[in-house]
């Protein structure tokens, strides 16, 4: 399965909130690869990708935080200019709906990796093999 | 103005006879009608004839919400349903009203007695009433209609909401009286604001104004704004509905019961003990001419004392203080009763949702409002903002079709929600009334 582990943290709308949660994993030495956070007016969702998953999940709990993990897909793309574009118009052209999407800080020279969050995981993950789109396992991310 | 003069200035010792022949057809009829009671004043050890003066009535035991909940829909009515013109339900605990029944005659003394509050507050046959209480299950709407149709005077049934339409139908009808919530009637005064039009541009004289609590704070913020007289009205659907007293425009000090068709008395909410005239304590109410759905020493759960001293209008029925607030957790919402249970049984019954949430009552702009704060735990935690956006919806919706309110769902982090004494507390009412 190339699924990577993504921790999900509900946030109220308040100043300070998001470091709390990032200065918590700091201070437990979790490395956090990817961040995005997704907000409504009241409400966000902290959606992070890190190193040490159980133990993130267990010291963001442990600090009162509602904390899910959802199966996710990254997947790894040439550094330059339309290999994005790329991608999505093979998902459009397929019509695989993204959910949300969203980037890693700087992984590999000359690599970008994209996580994302389909409607049909099943689906897309067919598509982008059939399209030799190059997806991370959870072992792989923990390299880079 | 007196509608029923004769009635309304009939003389103590005639009243209190009236009364005692009253109360003991009611409870001759329910104990001999209503398994309900007929257990119930046996466990009391008491009978119809035990009743031989108005002071026997404390021998009688209280009859509560609940009771009318257990006996949902018409386990307490004295007659058949082919008898019963009309039924009304207010809002109950898990979903379930609490329904009452009308004969013919109990429909046609309730237009009596709604059309004496009406003239009461100087209301006459040649007055538009724009009647903006809502129509429907709930009593305000069709109490107030039929009132003012036995009065004589012209009925706009416009029913509540629509604030625009109501004040250009305000202006271009001439209403003369208006007939709403409190809260209501200021929004509606800062509406007419908003759009430019002044108090001068309107007819309206009097606002009869009840279904909430409300304090002479804010009569005086009504009268000013409006121009007109704000008068307090009051009724709840189990023992009528509007029109169960009403203050007058001569004293517009208290409100007349009246006591020809309901006797009241003031009890200590703890003990059960009757109060002397002028003390304060639960209102309770029997009702002594209703046929459907008689009530026995109905607890009422709203706090007053009774004005023993004589009115200078002339009526020799009693006043009650206007409502101080209740002895147990219900809130009004724009007329809406609500109770917390209700909002938790509903919550409980959203898939995942625990039971923490807090209930965060206030007054924006004259309106009441009502937040619910429900606190997120991982059953209803999404990593998509949409699935939890259509939770929030859900909850707000499913409010909304049950008791008819918008309320304002807020999600939370768990245990953010102050806990006391391990317990948290769930309703912080923020209105200054």
């Amino acid at each position: 399965m190339k699924r990577i582990r993504q921790i999900s943290v509900f946030v109220e709308n308040r100043p300070g909130r998001l470091l709390e949660v990032v200065d918590l994993l700091g201070k437990n030495g979790i490395n956090i690869k990817a961040l995005s956070l997704a907000d409504s007016s009241d409400f966000g969702i902290v959606r992070l990708v890190v190193k040490g998953v159980d133990d993130a999940i267990k010291v963001l709990k442990e600090n009162g935080f509602t904390v899910r993990e959802t199966p996710i897909i990254a997947c790894m793309i040439e550094d330059k200019p339309g290999s994005l574009a790329k991608i999505l118009k093979t998902l459009a052209e397929n019509e695989i709906n993204i959910e949300y999407m969203y980037g890693f800080a700087s992984p590999i020279e000359g690599k970008a990796v994209m996580v994302f969050k389909f409607s049909e995981t099943e689906k897309a993950q067919e598509i982008l093999d059939k399209h030799n789109i190059k997806m991370l396992t959870q072992e792989e991310i923990r390299e880079i | 103005m007196i509608y029923d003069d004769e009635m309304e200035t009939l003389p103590r010792e005639a009243l209190e006879a009236l009364q005692l022949k009253r109360l003991q057809n009611t409870v001759e009829r329910v104990y001999n009608l209503v398994p309900f009671y007929r257990r119930k004043f046996e466990e009391a050890k008491v009978k119809p004839e035990d009743i031989k003066s108005l002071d026997d009535l404390k021998r009688l035991p209280f009859t509560t919400k609940q009771d009318l909940r257990d006996n949902y829909p018409f386990g307490l009515f004295t007659i058949p349903l082919e008898q019963v013109v009309r039924v009304h339900a207010s809002s109950g605990t898990t979903g379930k009203p609490t329904v009452v029944g009308y004969s013919k005659r109990d429909v046609d003394v309730w237009s009596d007695l709604m059309a004496r509050s009406l003239a009461a507050t100087g209301v006459t046959k040649g007055d538009i009433i724009q009647n903006a209480y809502g129509y429907g299950l709930f009593t305000g709407g069709l109490g107030v209609h039929y009132g003012g149709e036995r009065l004589g005077a012209t009925v706009i049934p416009i029913s509540g909401g629509n604030t625009k339409k109501q004040i250009m139908i305000m202006k271009d009808f001439g209403s003369t009286v208006l007939t709403a919530t409190p809260s209501y009637t200021l929004y509606l005064a800062e509406t007419m604001k908003e759009m430019g039009i002044k108090r001068e541009e309107l007819k309206l004289k009097v606002g009869i104004l009840g279904a909430e609590p409300w304090s002479d704070e804010m009569r005086k913020a009504i009268e000013e704004k409006l121009g007109i007289d704000a008068l307090d009205i009051y009724g709840l659907s189990e023992i009528m509905g509007p029109g169960v007293a009403i203050e007058c425009i001569e004293a517009k000090n208290g409100l007349h019961i009246w006591e020809d068709a309901f006797i009241p008395e003031i009890i200590d909410p703890e003990t059960g003990e009757v109060l002397p005239d002028g003390e304060e304590g639960e209102l309770v109410i029997t009702t002594i001419l209703k046929e459907a759905i008689p009530l026995i020493r109905y607890r009422t759960r709203d706090i007053t004392r009774i004005i023993k001293e004589p009115c200078k209008c002339g009526r020799t029925h009693r006043r009650i203080e206007r409502i101080k607030g209740r002895t147990d957790d219900m809130l009004i919402i724009r007329g809406v009763n609500i109770f917390p249970s209700q909002i938790e049984s509903l919550l409980m019954e959203t898939e995942g949702v625990e039971p923490h949430y807090q209930i965060i009552v206030d007054r924006v702009n004259n309106l009441d409002t009502m937040e619910i704060i429900v606190e997120v735990s991982e059953n209803i935690f999404s990593d998509e903002i949409k699935h939890l956006q259509k939770l929030k919806e859900r909850i707000e919706k499913d409010i909304k079709d049950l008791y008819g309110i918008t309320v304002k769902v807020t999600l939370s982090e768990p245990k953010t929600l102050q806990r006391f004494e391990g317990k948290a507390k769930r309703v912080i009412d923020k209105r200054k009334i």
